[in-house]
C-alpha cells in the first residue's frame, strides 16, 4: 500500500508498506526497499529495530495530523492514502482560505473580530488565556474574516480552528 | 511533635511534603479546589477536604477555608509550600492567631522581607551588600551626579513602577538626559507619577541564592548556595549545587552564606528561608530579596547535604532546637535540577495544559523526581504550569549533567508539550558545560543557536511508525496480563476476612 505523506511542512513524500507489522518492509519514495522488525509494547509505543539499531517512536493523534516523538525530536506528518478522498490542506496556501488554529489549548478570553471585518496581516483576532499567560493570535495575511467558531468563555484544544480568512 | 498538618498548596510541593509528613508518622491534610478533586496530592494525603472553586482567590488564597478545614481535621500545624499563601503574612498571623502553628517565619519576619524596597532597607541594616542605587526619587542632576560616580551603564526605574515601565538602560553620559525625559513621562503615563530612581546596571548578572535554615530559639546556618541563572520570562528553570562559579571561588560561600544570616537576622528570621542575590561577572555579590518560604529548587541543596528540608522545617516549627551546627554542613558531589513545564519552548514558552495520554518516567542511578503527574491526567488550566522537578545527582558536574541528559532522554510525556527536549539541548550547550552562565543565558542561546535538525534516519522511522499507525496493520497492542502469583491471592483473602 503506498502513502503520501509530508513531514513537518516539507515536501511530498511516499512511503509503500510491502508487508505489515512485525516484519515489516517498506520503501521511502524511489529509495531501496528496506526491512524494520516492529512490535507496539505499550499503545501508541513503537519500537522499531531497523539495521541493527533500536528506536521508540511515540505516535500522538492531533487534529489533522499524526505527531511522531523519537529520542525528544518532533515529527509532525501528513499521511494520506492517495486512492481515498483527499482532505483539504490547511493552512495559509497564497489567495486561498487562511485558517487561524489555537496554538495552544486554553480559553478564550477575548475575541477582537467580528464576520465580514476586513484585518490586516498581524491584526489581533482573539486572545487565548492559560495558566494566567494571555496569548494574542493574529492574522496572518490580510483579508475579510469569513468565520469565527471561537466564542469567549469557550475552552479550545491545540490546533482548534479558530477563525477563517478569505 | 505534630500528630496532624495541613498542607495548603497543591502540586508537585504539596505531594512533597506529604512525603516526608508520612516519613515523620503525621497524617497530613490536603486541600483542593473544583477542579483537583483527582489531582495527586488529594489522593496521597490521608485526609482531604474541598475548599472551592478553581480559581485560586476562590480557593487556595481562602485563609478563611484553609483554617476552617484545619480546625475541621484537627491540624495542629500548616505546612504552605511556596507561591499561594507562603508569603502573606497575614496568613501566618491569621494561623497563630486561630493556634495553628505556620510552618515558616513570624508574620513581622514575612513583612520584613516583603516589599523590594523593605528588604532592601533591612538588608542594608544588617550589613548585606545591595546593588549601589539612590533608594528614593531624585532629580537629572542627582542622577548625573550618581552615574558619575559610580559608572556607566546606570538603570533608570519608575519609584512606582513595575513589569518594565519607565525603566532605562542608560550607557553614556551623553544619553542620560533623553532617557530621564522618556522614563519620567513613560512612568507618568503608566502610574501618574513621573518620580525615578537610579541604579547601578549590573551586566550579565548570576543568580546565586543562599539557603539559611534557624531555629526559633536564635540559631541560624547556611545550607549553600544554589545558582539559578538559567531562566526564562525571569522564572528560574535550570538551577545547580554548587554554583559552577562558587565552585572555582570556595570563599565566596562563606562570604555569602554570612552575609545571608545578617540578613535574616536582622528581621529575626526562623525556619528555611532564602537570600537572593546577583553576582557580576567580578564575583561581587548583591543582596536581591529574600524567599521567606521552602523554595522550589530546594531538592539539589537536599542532594547535595543529605538533609530533608521539610523535615527540619516541621521540627523547627515545633519548637525543636536545631541540632546541626555550620561545620556539620558538607556539600558532596554535584546536583542539578530541570523544572519540567508544560509549554511550548519553541513557541515563546506558551502554557501547554491538557490530559496527559503516556508518561515514562526517568529511573535509575543518581534521579529524583518530585512531580504531580500521572497517566490520564488532565493538567488544568488555572494554575502554574509545573509538571515536576527532575534532580540528578553525580560526583562531578560534568556527571551530572550527563546523567541529566540521559534522565531527560527517558523521559517521555505524551499528549500535551513540555520544555524536556529544551534542557536537553540547553544542557550539552558548550557555553552551559563551560559554566558561563547569567541570567539572560537563555535568549542568548536562541539568538546563537538554530533549533536542532534530527538525524535524517530518524525522520525514516518516524515515516514507518505513520504510515502503520495509518494503515493499522501493525500488530494489536497485547492485552495487560493479568497477573496471578501467591502473594496476591493472599492479600486478596487477607481483604476479605
Amino acid at each position: 500500500m503506498k502513502l503520501a505523506l509530508q513531514i513537518n511542512g516539507g515536501p511530498e513524500g511516499s512511503i509503500e508498506i510491502l508487508s505489515p507489522a512485525p516484519a515489516c518492509r517498506f520503501r521511502l519514495g524511489d529509495g531501496p526497499e528496506r526491512a524494520a522488525d516492529v512490535e507496539i509494547p505499550e499503545p501508541g509505543v513503537y519500537s522499531i529495530l531497523m539495521d541493527g539499531r533500536s528506536y521508540e517512536a511515540r505516535v500522538e493523534e492531533h487534529p489533522g495530523l499524526l505527531v511522531v516523538i523519537i529520542d525528544g525530536y518532533r515529527f509532525e506528518i501528513d499521511v494520506r492514502d492517495p486512492r481515498r478522498f483527499r482532505r483539504g490542506s490547511s493552512g495559509a496556501g497564497a489567495g486561498g482560505v487562511q485558517t487561524i488554529s489555537a496554538p495552544m489549548p486554553g480559553k478564550v478570553v477575548r475575541v477582537l473580530a467580528a464576520v465580514g471585518d476586513a484585518v490586516e496581516a498581524g491584526q489581533g483576532l482573539l486572545v487565548v488565556e492559560a495558566m494566567k499567560m494571555q496569548n494574542e493570535i493574529k492574522a496572518l495575511r490580510a483579508g475579510k474574516v469569513a468565520s469565527i467558531s471561537a466564542r469567549e468563555g469557550a475552552t479550545v484544544a491545540a490546533g482548534e480552528v479558530l477563525v477563517t480568512i478569505e | 511533635m505534630f500528630r496532624k498538618v495541613l498542607v495548603a498548596n497543591r502540586g508537585e510541593i504539596a505531594v512533597r511534603v506529604i512525603r516526608t509528613l508520612r516519613e515523620m508518622g503525621i497524617g497530613s491534610v490536603a486541600v483542593y479546589s473544583d477542579v483537583d478533586r483527582t489531582s495527586l496530592h488529594v489522593r496521597m494525603a490521608d485526609e482531604a477536604e474541598h475548599i472551592g472553586p478553581s480559581p485560586s482567590a476562590e480557593s487556595y488564597l481562602r485563609i478563611d477555608r484553609i483554617l476552617d478545614a484545619a480546625r475541621r481535621h484537627g491540624a495542629e500545624a500548616v505546612h504552605p509550600g511556596y507561591g499561594f499563601l507562603s508569603e502573606n503574612a497575614d496568613f501566618a498571623a491569621a494561623c497563630e492567631d486561630a493556634g495553628i502553628v505556620f510552618i515558616g517565619p513570624s508574620a513581622a519576619s514575612i513583612r520584613g522581607m516583603g516589599s523590594k524596597t523593605a528588604a532592601r532597607q533591612t538588608a542594608i541594616a544588617g550589613g548585606a551588600p545591595v546593588v549601589p542605587g539612590t533608594d528614593r526619587s531624585v532629580s537629572f542632576e542627582e542622577a548625573r551626579a550618581f552615574a558619575a560616580g559610580h559608572g556607566y551603564p546606570v538603570l533608570l526605574k519608575a519609584v512606582a513602577g513595575g513589569g518594565g515601565k519607565g525603566m532605562r538602560r542608560v550607557d553614556h553620559a551623553s544619553d542620560l538626559e533623553s532617557a530621564f525625559r522618556n522614563a519620567a513621562s513613560e512612568a507618568e503615563r503608566a502610574f501618574r507619577n513621573p518620580e525615578l530612581y537610579v541604579e547601578k546596571l549590573i551586566e550579565r548578572p548570576r543568580h546565586i541564592e543562599i539557603q539559611v535554615l534557624g531555629d526559633r530559639h536564635g540559631h541560624m546556618i547556611h545550607l549553600g548556595e544554589r545558582e539559578c541563572s538559567i531562566q526564562r520570562r525571569h522564572q528560574k528553570v535550570i538551577e545547580e549545587c554548587p554554583s559552577p562559579l562558587v565552585a572555582l571561588h570556595p570563599e565566596m560561600r562563606r562570604a555569602m552564606g554570612e552575609a545571608a544570616i545578617r540578613a535574616a537576622y536582622a528581621v529575626g528570621y526562623y525556619n528555611a528561608g532564602t537570600v537572593e542575590f546577583l553576582v557580576d561577572q567580578n564575583g561581587r555579590f548583591y543582596f536581591l530579596e529574600m524567599n521567606t518560604r521552602l523554595q522550589v529548587e530546594h531538592p539539589i541543596t537536599e542532594l547535595a547535604t543529605g538533609l530533608d528540608l521539610v523535615r527540619l522545617q516541621v521540627e523547627i516549627a515545633a519548637g525543636a532546637p536545631l541540632k546541626l551546627r555550620q561545620e556539620d554542613i558538607r556539600w558532596t558531589g554535584s546536583a542539578i535540577e530541570c523544572r519540567i513545564y508544560a509549554e511550548d519552548p519553541y513557541n515563546n514558552f506558551l502554557p501547554f495544559p491538557g490530559k496527559l495520554t503516556r508518561l515514562t518516567r526517568p529511573l535509575g542511578p543518581g534521579i529524583r523526581l518530585d512531580g504531580c503527574v500521572y497517566d490520564g491526567w488532565t493538567v488544568p488550566m488555572e494554575y502554574d504550569s509545573l509538571l515536576a522537578k527532575l534532580a540528578v545527582w553525580a560526583g562531578t558536574r560534568g556527571e551530572a549533567i550527563d546523567r541529566m541528559i540521559r534522565a531527560l532522554a527517558e523521559y517521555d510525556v505524551g499528549g500535551i508539550r513540555t520544555n524536556i527536549g529544551f534542557f536537553r539541548q540547553i544542557l550539552d550547550d558548550p557555553e552551559f558545560r563551560a559554566g558561563n552562565l547569567h541570567t539572560g543565558f537563555v535568549d542568548e542561546f536562541f539568538g546563537r543557536t538554530a533549533p536542532p535538525a534530527p538525524p535524517p534516519e530518524l525522520a525514516a522511522v518516524a515515516a514507518l511508525a505513520a504510515a502503520l499507525r495509518t494503515t493499522a496493520e501493525a500488530a494489536p497492542a497485547p492485552e495487560p496480563a493479568l497477573r496471578s502469583s501467591r502473594w496476591l491471592d493472599a492479600g486478596r483473602s487477607e481483604l476479605l476476612r
